[in-house]
């Protein structure tokens, strides 16, 4: 007994004093599974892989022949293209009704989306009424309408409005149902056996349970709703960052095409980010814990 | 230490031939129980897996209707879940977007207490279940037993004549299990409530019980209705004291017996 358990103890001293052994342990070290980095870390890496990028583009832009450097442009000609717009287009005009297009029809889609996909999570027989109409219509691509939007609406912003919330507003129903009925069965029997009303369930506990994952959704969905945006601005349109790229495109303004697309990736970035802080501090409870 | 129980001959709950099946009646889940709960009692429900115990208890509450039978609660029919019959559930369930403080208050805002004597009994209970440091915490930042004891607090808020428990510490690891089970022992001497529990956990049905009502598998039917008698009216404050109790081993072991009798009955 007493000898194995030498033995024992000597074979791991010998593999934990290998130095060949440490060696081989220690070199996947910044790609193990389950390891978190911190914020700075994470800003790191961030920082490096936007350099990486934009450094392949300006190679990309160096190595293209001389007659065809105008249609890939360098990453300072964009930014430069971009000042222009702003100091000598009025581009914060087209900006502006691009934001406002974006967020006035996302509000629409919102106040459409989320009490109609809480009442779908909350109460079957509302689900089963609506739910076919919806997922078919989740399949049906948002550009078709335009023919009919234009019809209806003319040229108009509530022609690009409506697309934008046709594009999303279905989606973001099937995604705020499945937020409802995530919501664990035992929270709502806690409130029933309570005695709390219907109504106070549906708000006060399914719609507070549901509300991180909803805010979530509506993060996602927001994306979604930037994608539509040029489509919508594309067609019969005078104002708008998408009529200023189509306008470039005549044109073969590349430089002011690439510029009009950072100027959506900026605006998206940004709303992403404020929609993180956003819910950062209206579920205090949801934070995840530290460490 | 040993504490009195307190008893009294009056019915509070009445199970009348209640029967419960599902998938349009080819499912007998329940069959045909009856049984009456005095005023004060804990009753532990026990019985294996699946046996239809938990069906019964959420019958109680008014979470689900029986098929045939009916249930009286302090006489009137059980139509649906109400705030006299407290229940707290396996899975935790206080409110993750409240505080545990504002979780107790919850149940007594429902039912409109003023808000002073909101606080105060909201402080009373946190006291009670040992919670006054982490009172203003988010559920996020608890353990598990410390949710739990929240539901309690908050059950209890509302005071109920009955109080359902369904497998309450069945999510807990053992250590805590047993500081919970020492602990509502002690909130029932205080707050005196009839009781009833779903458990597997044969030992934990002892401990805590008045009496045990042993369920057969599928389809669920009282199988025995054991009163513990070993314990001469009384209950304990520690674990020890029970196992040092004369009559323990011998219940102890009659419980696992029909445990296996029904194990091996569904096996055969």
């Amino acid at each position: 007994m007493n000898s194995v358990q030498g033995r024992k103890m000597s074979d791991t001293s010998i593999k934990a004093g290998n130095p060949e052994l440490t060696k081989k342990r220690d070199k996947p070290k910044n790609l193990q599974l389950l390891v978190t980095l911190s914020g700075k870390q994470t800003m790191t890496y961030g920082l490096i892989g936007a350099l990486v990028f934009f450094g392949l583009w300006e190679v990309a832009h160096l190595l293209t022949a001389e007659e065809a450097k105008r249609f890939l442009p360098s990453p300072l000609s964009v930014v430069q293209a971009l000042i222009t717009l702003f100091q000598e287009k009025d581009y914060m005009a087209d900006v502006g009704i691009s934001a406002y297009r974006i967020f006035g029809s996302f509000f629409i889609a919102c106040v459409i989306a989320v009490p109609l996909g809480i009442l779908m999570g909350c109460f079957a027989p509302i689900r089963a009424l609506i739910n076919p109409v919806i997922s078919g219509a989740r399949y049906l691509p948002a550009a078709s309408f335009i023919p009919l939007l234009l019809v209806w609406f003319g040229p108009t912003d509530s022609q690009k409005m409506a697309l934008l919330v046709l594009g999303v507003v279905f989606f973001l129903i099937a995604l705020i149902l499945d937020n409802t009925e995530a919501v664990a069965k035992e929270l709502i029997e806690a409130a029933q056996t309570m005695g709390a009303s219907r109504r106070e369930i549906v708000i006060n506990v399914v719609g507070r349970a549901a509300s991180p994952a909803i805010m979530d959704s509506m993060r996602n969905m927001i994306a979604v709703a930037y994608t539509y945006l040029v489509i919508a601005e594309i067609v019969a349109a005078q104002d708008g960052i998408g009529a200023v790229m189509m306008r470039a495109g005549r044109f073969l303004k590349v430089d002011v095409i690439m510029a009009g697309i950072l100027t959506i990736g900026i605006m998206g970035v940004l709303t992403d980010i404020v929609f993180r802080v956003a819910a950062h501090y209206a579920f205090p409870w949801n934070r995840k814990r530290k460490g | 230490m040993k504490l009195k129980r307190e008893i009294s001959e009056i019915n509070i709950i009445g199970v009348n031939e209640v029967t419960k099946t599902y998938l349009g009646g080819t499912f007998t889940a329940v069959d045909n129980v009856s049984l009456n709960i005095k005023e004060g009692e804990i009753v532990a429900f026990v019985g294996p897996s699946g046996c239809g115990k938990t069906t019964v208890m959420r019958m109680v509450a008014g979470l689900e209707t029986p098929t045939t039978g009916g249930i009286q609660v302090s006489g009137h029919n059980v139509q649906g879940p109400g705030p006299d019959r407290g229940m707290i559930f396996q899975a935790y369930t206080s409110f993750p977007w409240l505080t545990a403080r504002q979780n107790v208050e919850y149940g007594m805002k429902i039912l409109g207490v003023s808000a002073a004597e909101r606080r105060e009994r909201a402080q009373k209970l946190l006291e009670e279940v040992h919670l006054i440091a982490a009172a203003d915490k988010y559920p996020a930042e608890l353990s598990g037993g410390m949710k739990q004891r929240v539901a309690i607090a908050r059950t209890l808020a509302q005071k109920p004549e009955v109080l359902l428990m369904d497998e309450p510490f069945g999510a807990l690891d053992a250590q805590v299990r047993w500081e919970m089970q020492e602990m509502m022992v002690e909130i029932m001497d205080v707050e005196k409530k009839t009781v009833i529990m779903v458990t597997h956990d044969i030992q934990e049905a002892i401990y805590m019980a008045d009496r045990i009502v042993f369920y057969t598998r599928t389809p669920g039917r009282i199988k025995e209705d054991v009163y513990m008698d070993f314990k001469k009216g009384h209950r304990f404050t520690s674990k020890e004291d029970l196992l040092s109790q004369p009559g323990y081993l011998e219940i102890e072991k009659q419980m696992f017996a029909w445990m296996r009798e029904e194990i091996q009955l569904q096996a055969a």
